[in-house]
């Protein structure tokens, strides 16, 4: 039956709660992570507990209706930072349920459009953060980058940077959802883990000197007769900005 | 917190010198990171931009900017009057690695003047890049010039441990060389690039027989034109450009808009030539690459020029309006490709869905169309959608200005000025 539904935000736990609604093609009125008490004054509210063995059940079925390319889509919107994103996946996967692996072409319908849009924001933004992550070389051997991506990118890039740079250890820390990739060097493997704000990084010397250094090279390349101030700000928008190095 | 240091002052030198080569691209190579730092992502990655809005791939910078010749346009010429300054190979490789640790950079985009002869400046070069590939063990992307003039085998040399390798042609015509790089000859130009085209394809054919054959300048070669600094029209550009990309295949051609760097009395005493005219140059560009035009059809001796307030293929599709409009679920792949307002992404993703139904115009404008231009050169299932008719006078005005916008204007208010102008904010550097 329709209603709101809360999960415990993670893609397991959406397709727990997406397995029963699917093949009786109900919409519920809204999916959301934080329960809150205001808006269950007259919806009917459901609280889903995660069931590994739904979710194997219902991603093999997923694997049968769906193309590779359409599972690659879900996953991806999904770690978009926009409230709508489940009820998104939701009207997807109804209108997979009726037409199969049509799906896949239908690029302008309108339970299509939308989500492939978002998956192609958080695509964008990922490969936007493959060059605006700067490391920082910290006290006792390791390089740290913060970042505050919109999007839920980290599971994105780190492939990317654990095959670029797997002789040394480093941390991305995103700050705005409180996680972290941390790479080790000597086992070369990666994990994503909840990470607090720290204080501020104790920086070694020879950081201070390439950041400097770095500064004086990016002021120098810019050729002020073709200044245009407008189309850098669409490239590298203000909010990117304080972690980045050639910017502070 | 003011570092200076002796390193610091050339880095400064020689990345000025740098800086008007506006090749940028790292993308078209493939190089995994086998337990060292770095690898080449083919797509290209851009880290910054500067305050001209271009992009920041890779550390561009000069061995030396010290310089035997005298080129007009150069502004490491011989009779400038600038501090000379030259980076050991050694401190080019430490350069490289330190700003590659903190992701600030691709890799690197290595320039140089001329010193003592050809051949000496191209080993030096070559050192400053065989100490990142063995001794730091660096597989990230490498950009190198090569010197004209250079020993065929050096330029071999220089082409398997780069990852692109370019020569710069710099002026369109063989006069214009003649009167602004009197001691640079066409021929020491070209013979290194059909040199370097040659190996590409003996390496591609000698892969082909074994995968053990290490790559030779995997990315290819480019090259820049100067555009403005002497009298050239676009069409012996585009044309030119075309000859580059048949005869040579070359990845790309950049095109930098001619801006004075130095006084000279050879150079034609006119104000910066406009991006406006760099901006169309590089659209033309992208129709020879990816569109399938050819330069005749963009250009000819009625008219030698691109116009500067259409794009080209816009300007294309209004001399030739007895082709469209088109309907756009019939018509193949290349002719969807020369509708202005649709690209190469929309026109493959027409193809994608129109297998599952008949679009209509609502649905183009989903796909990515920008229905702005191309309203007027389709059908959607029989609709024209055109806010006039294709033969109406009034199509080229609407194309220039766009169409009238709905629903209430915003008011101007008389202090607001824009930041940069309108002509400044189409320019593109990037890659594709």
């Amino acid at each position: 039956m329709a209603g709101v539904y809360y999960y415990d935000g993670t893609f397991a736990g959406l397709l727990t709660l997406l397995a029963p609604l699917l093949p009786q093609a109900i919409l519920p009125d809204a999916i959301s992570i934080d329960p809150l008490p205001q808006q269950g004054l007259f919806a009917e509210v459901m609280v889903v507990e995660t069931d590994q063995q739904v979710v194997e059940q219902l991603w093999a079925e997923l694997e049968q209706r769906l193309t590779p390319s359409c599972l690659k889509l879900i996953r991806r919107a999904f770690l978009a930072g926009q409230p709508e994103r489940e009820l998104l996946i939701c009207r997807y996967l109804l209108l997979a349920w009726q037409v199969g692996k049509k799906i896949s072409g239908l690029l302008a319908h309108p339970h299509v459009a939308p989500l492939w849009k978002l998956s192609q924001q958080v695509g964008r933004e990922a490969h936007r953060y493959r060059g605006f992550v700067r490391f920082q070389e910290v006290q006792g051997g390791f390089y740290y980058a913060a970042i505050a991506p919109d999007h839920w990118i980290l599971p994105l890039i780190a492939h990317h940077f654990a095959a670029r740079f797997r002789d040394q250890q480093w941390v991305i820390h995103d700050t705005r959802h409180g996680q972290g990739i941390v790479y080790d060097r000597l086992r070369q493997e990666w994990l994503i883990l909840p990470m607090a704000t720290h204080a501020e990084p104790d920086l070694t010397q020879a950081e201070v000197i390439f950041q400097e250094l770095w500064r004086n090279y990016f002021q120098t390349l810019a050729i002020v007769e073709r200044k245009n101030l407008r189309l850098q700000q669409g490239k590298v928008p203000l909010k990117v900005r304080p972690w980045l190095v050639e910017f502070t | 917190m003011a570092v200076a240091t002796p390193l610091m002052d050339k880095l400064k030198i020689l990345a000025d010198g740098a800086k008007y080569d506006v090749s940028c691209s790292s993308s078209g190579s493939f190089r995994r990171n086998r337990d060292g730092i770095g690898n080449a992502s083919s797509c290209g990655i851009c880290h910054s931009w500067t305050s001209d809005g271009r992009c920041v791939s890779l550390l561009k910078v000069l061995m030396t900017n010290s310089c035997i010749y005298d080129c007009a346009y150069c502004v490491n010429r011989r009779t400038n009057d600038v501090r000379r300054v030259m980076l050991t190979p050694a401190e080019v490789a430490e350069l490289t690695i330190g700003f590659y640790r903190r992701n600030y950079i691709e890799g690197l985009f290595l320039s140089t003047g001329v010193v003592r002869s050809p051949d000496y400046t191209m080993e030096l070069l070559i050192e400053a890049v065989r100490t990142l590939r063995q001794e730091y063990r660096f597989n990230g992307y490498v950009h190198l010039k090569l010197v004209p003039g250079a020993d065929p085998l050096l330029v071999q040399e220089a082409g398997l441990i780069a990852d692109r390798v370019s020569v710069n042609l710099e002026l369109p015509t063989r006069e214009g060389l003649a009167l602004l790089a009197p001691d640079k000859s066409r021929d020491a130009v070209v013979a290194p690039m059909q040199q370097v085209n040659k190996l590409i394809v003996v390496n591609r054919a000698e892969r082909q027989v074994s995968r053990k054959v290490p790559r030779f300048a995997p990315a290819g070669q480019s090259t820049q034109l100067i555009v403005g600094a002497t009298n050239e029209s676009d069409r012996q550009i585009v044309t030119l450009s075309e000859q580059l990309y048949q005869r040579l295949d070359l990845k790309r051609v950049y095109y930098s808009a001619f801006i004075p760097v130095v006084a000279d009395t050879r150079l034609p005493d006119r104000p910066t030539s406009p991006l406006r005219r760099e901006h169309r140059l590089y659209q033309a560009d992208w129709l020879l690459r990816y569109y399938g035009f050819s330069a005749h059809e963009l250009l000819d001796d009625e008219m030698p020029n691109l116009e500067s307030d259409l794009d080209p293929k816009t300007g294309w599709a209004l001399r030739h309006l007895e082709l469209f409009p088109v309907e756009v679920n019939r018509v193949d792949y290349e002719t969807l490709l020369r509708i202005p307002g649709i690209g190469v992404r929309s026109a493959q993703r027409i193809i994608w869905a129109r297998r599952q139904g008949h679009l209509t115009i609502d649905d183009l404008a989903k796909l990515g169309v920008v229905m702005k231009r191309a309203r007027y050169f389709v059908t959607a299932r029989g609709r024209y959608a055109g806010e006039c008719a294709l033969e109406s006078a009034g199509l080229r005005s609407r194309l220039v200005s766009g169409p009238a916008k709905k629903g209430a204007k915003q008011l101007e208010l008389p202090l607001a000025q824009p930041l940069a102008s309108d002509e400044a904010t189409g320019l593109i550097s990037g890659e594709l």
